[in-house]
């Protein structure tokens, strides 16, 4: 009767052992995946937050060239070890060294032209002319934003500063950033993310304006801080953006973003305007999280007029080295439900998703491909949109 | 030890047995692996070292590739054409390097000789980088993605190879002498790999170029619709749950319960697609539960919000489930071994569980550390997958070609123990009974509860902030 027992008992166990593992892998496998199992995931909530309201906003391209020619780009990032190569290391202006792809640092870069920023920005980079890979490959992107108030009164703010000391130089002046800087009339910087095109023009701005209040993602690295040390930076404003939604202005939204980023840069920051009784208005400098992932933030997280999307500008981060991955191709069947009315992009947007953009019918505003902007599919350097 | 007539392998035809009591070698071989990983990491793939190979795909190539080449040498042509003589003679430490030097070199053979030189150049232009350069694409595009082509072969591979061996027993080729055996075997899976590479990758490949090459692939793919994005990732997840599975039911469930099958052909037959059933399951809770913990895929998007990316990390989640399983099973002696199997598995499958996650978690929030990478849950150009399967690489050297050096060294097996061995391939330890059957009922009524505990639970871990 024992010995009954126990054999009825061990053998109770051993089907209640391989059960437990054949229902849970069962119930994965039958509900998971099912129809039943979406109904039932929760409605996310709109928190809408009430941002305020602009009455319209224009946006002057710099530049969106941030380099001249991709396959001297993507060799340099070949040679140096990939995607991954930490940006100031590779060798590229102004930190290169002249020890070839992958072996140089900020301080090697730093240290030669530390005197020589911002005030000589000539000199420096003739330094780099001779110790960076490709020196004449760099340019940059930035951009002018002129935010009018619902009262009318006008406000302008710098997104990102570029590249190229020598570019960047000749585009502020064509744009007249330069006297703008000199005079105090944009009343901020915002560095959207620590790459190479958007933050080492920098001195190019402290050389007209060194006490600009900046803001800056807190997820720059150590050597980013220092170079806007190193840059001539003598302001006390340097406000580190740490919260996901910081109000710039009434309808003028910075949205952080914590995102890891190729060559070592982590974080970036997008804007948002909601324009009167036209919609949101999302203004990016690369976009690394996505612009439905930024689209989809917004959405959730703030009210905009006519609940409605209305534009977007800037580099888009699909295909900026002219690569491509299917999933780029689930974005371009995508952004059509989002009904964007217009769309300006550029940059790391990358032509053939412009192109694509074009074909699906979406409403691009095309540029005029001057000043080295090579595509009219692109809202060019010199361009203008205004949402 | 002497040839077996039974059909039984080198690896099964050994015994490891401690050198030392008590945990010290688990120990002492767990912190070896991790010093030569470290230094590994730092000469091959490192963003910071020396070689630099995580672009990331020509490293993520590398590393699959000696996995599937590791599995060849040591499941599919029983080391071959290493004598077993010589294995059983040599030091470990020389027996580590020898194979492994052998491999990579057959590496290198079969990557730069087969895929790029001979597809590339006579079959399928996207194998080739230089065909790729020639036709204007950067260099560096160029290399990635020919590598990706290659990468994703050896995924298939790193199933289709190990399940031939483990579910099918090698069937109808188990009596064949090595060579003929191994090249059969790998012959036939390669060819079959190769079908299921062209219906499941093909197509990801083919919309990788502009226009989509739609006279070519199939364009926009089949699976679209079910998996909410064009990209082969969906694929890759499926077949990473099956690479795992294959391992989990060779290693922690010592074959069961497919082994209770006593009909030869059945059993083979029922192992292979039970194998791909068991994926499926996994691969569809991963996807859900990242749905559940992080909200509703929404597609365009990129990173962890993009359907694509939520696929791959199915496929990532699960090998850290492997680094758990094979953890338990070569460096903890399989345990707990004292019950009987039926609950010695379902122990084990929750141990192990319970080490992936922890490794996952210890992943993300620390690994970028060390390996040069960046924090954050998903990077566009990082792959957990690369340190993990190089650590699962290191596992395998140290096991397979070291015989557990230096925690471990090979005995050969007694004549009971292996005809014990001999008869594991068939199990008589579970017999149908009531008692089994009410078992089996509670047991699935309790395991469908622990899944709805699991589905309830999740949306709250999705909240902890596992990357800071």
């Amino acid at each position: 009767m024992t010995d009954d027992f126990n054999t009825s008992r061990r053998d109770f166990v051993k089907g209640a052992a391989t059960g437990a593992i054949g229902g849970t892998l069962a119930a994965m496998g039958i509900y998971s995946y099912s129809s039943s199992a979406y109904d039932r995931l929760p409605k996310v909530a709109r928190e809408q937050q009430d941002f305020g309201a602009v009455r319209s906003v224009k946006v002057t391209n710099i530049s969106e060239t941030s380099w001249f020619n991709n396959a001297h780009l993507m060799e340099d990032i070949r040679t140096s070890g990939g995607l991954l190569v930490d940006q100031y290391t590779i060798g590229w202006g102004p930190f290169g060294n002249g020890k070839g792809p992958g072996k140089s640092s900020y301080a090697d870069g730093i240290a030669p032209i530390k005197k020589m920023i911002p005030n000589d920005l000539e000199a420096a980079w003739a330094i780099q002319q001779k110790q960076a890979l490709h020196p004449d490959n760099p340019g940059g992107y930035s951009c002018l934003i002129e935010v009018e108030d619902l009262d009318g009164s006008k406000h302008k703010y710098l997104l990102d500063v570029g590249w190229s000391y020598d570019w960047m130089d000749q585009s502020f002046k064509r744009e007249g950033i330069d006297r703008m800087l000199q005079s105090g009339e944009i009343e901020a910087l915002i560095l959207s993310h620590e790459h190479f095109d958007h933050f080492w023009g920098f001195p190019v701005a402290m050389k007209y304006n060194n006490r600009i209040p900046t803001y800056i993602h807190n997820g720059f690295y150590k050597e980013g801080l220092q170079y806007i040390k190193d840059s001539g930076f003598q302001g006390d404003d340097l406000r580190i953006i740490d919260k996901e939604m910081t109000l710039i202005r009434p309808g003028m939204m910075a949205i952080k973003f914590d995102v890891p980023i190729i060559c070592r840069v982590y974080g970036e920051t997008s804007l948002a305007f909601n324009v009167k009784d036209k919609g949101l208005v999302l203004i990016s400098g690369c976009n690394h999280q996505g612009i439905l992932q930024m689209t989809s933030t917004a959405h959730k997280k703030l009210k905009y007029d006519n609940d409605r999307f209305y534009g977007i500008y800037g580099g888009l981060h699909i295909s900026p080295f002219e690569d491509w991955d299917p999933k780029y191709d689930d974005l371009v069947f995508s952004l059509g439900k989002w009904n964007f009315e217009r769309v300006g992009c550029n940059h790391c947007t990358g032509h053939l998703t412009a192109k694509k953009f074009v074909e699906a019918g979406y409403p691009v505003v095309r540029g005029t491909a001057r000043f080295r902007t090579s595509s009219p599919d692109y809202l060019g350097n010199g361009d203008t949109i205004t949402f | 030890m002497e040839a077996d007539n039974r059909g039984l392998s080198y690896l099964e035809r050994r015994k490891l047995v401690k050198r030392w009591d008590g945990p010290l070698p688990a120990v002492a071989n767990t912190l070896m692996i991790f010093a030569i990983f470290g230094v590994t990491w730092w000469i091959f793939q490192d963003p910071r070292g020396l070689m630099r190979m995580y672009t990331p795909y020509v490293g993520y190539m590398v590393c699959r590739w000696l996995l599937i080449l590791f599995i060849w040498l040591a499941y599919i042509f029983d080391f071959w054409p290493f004598n077993h003589g010589w294995l059983e003679r040599t030091h470990p430490v020389v027996k580590g390097l020898v194979l492994t030097a052998f491999c990579v070199g057959a590496m290198v053979l079969l990557i730069d000789g087969f895929f790029m030189g001979l597809l590339g150049r006579y079959g399928i232009a996207y194998f080739s980088p230089e065909r790729l350069q020639a036709m204007g694409l950067t260099h560096f595009y160029a290399e990635e993605y020919a590598t990706e082509a290659i990468m994703m072969f050896a995924a298939i591979a790193s199933w289709l190879s190990p399940s031939w061996v483990v579910a099918c027993e090698n069937a109808p080729w188990q009596k064949l002498a090595q060579p003929t055996r191994g090249i059969t075997i790998a012959v036939v899976t390669f060819f079959l790999g190769t079908i299921i590479y062209f219906v499941t990758m093909h197509s990801h490949m083919a919309i990788l170029f502009y226009p989509w090459q739609k006279y070519t692939a199939i364009t926009p793919p089949y699976w679209e619709g079910f998996a909410n994005t064009v990209s082969g990732n969906f694929h890759i997840a499926w077949i990473m749950c099956c690479t795992v599975v294959v391992w989990v039911y060779e290693s922690i469930w010592q074959r069961y319960p497919f082994n209770l099958i006593q009909t030869d052909w059945l059993r083979r037959v029922t192992a292979f697609f039970g194998i791909i059933a068991v994926a499926f399951c996994l691969c569809f809770f991963l996807f859900y539960a990242q749905d559940l913990a992080w909200g509703l895929n929404i597609r365009g998007t990129r990173r962890e919000m993009a359907p694509d990316w939520r696929w791959l990390h199915v496929g990532e989640s699960a090998i850290f489930w492997l680094v758990g399983v094979l953890y338990l099973a070569f460096f903890c002696g399989n345990w707990p071994t004292k019950y009987s199997r039926p609950v010695n598995v379902f122990l084990r499958t929750v141990i192990s569980a319970l080490i992936g996650m922890a490794v996952y978690f210890l992943y993300y929030r620390y690994a970028h550390l060390f390996l040069g990478t960046q924090k954050g849950l998903s990077h566009p150009q990082q792959f957990p997958m690369i340190p993990m399967i190089w650590l699962i690489n290191l596992f395998l050297v140290n096991i397979w070609f070291m015989d557990g050096w230096p925690g471990w060294k090979a005995v050969p097996k007694t004549a009971t123990e292996l005809d014990e061995t001999a008869d594991e391939r068939v199990a008589r330890d579970v017999r149908w009974t009531p008692s089994l059957a009410r078992g089996l009922a509670v047991g699935a009524a309790a395991g469908a509860a622990t899944y709805a505990v699991a589905v309830f639970l999740l949306p709250w871990v999705g909240q902890i902030q596992m990357v800071k």
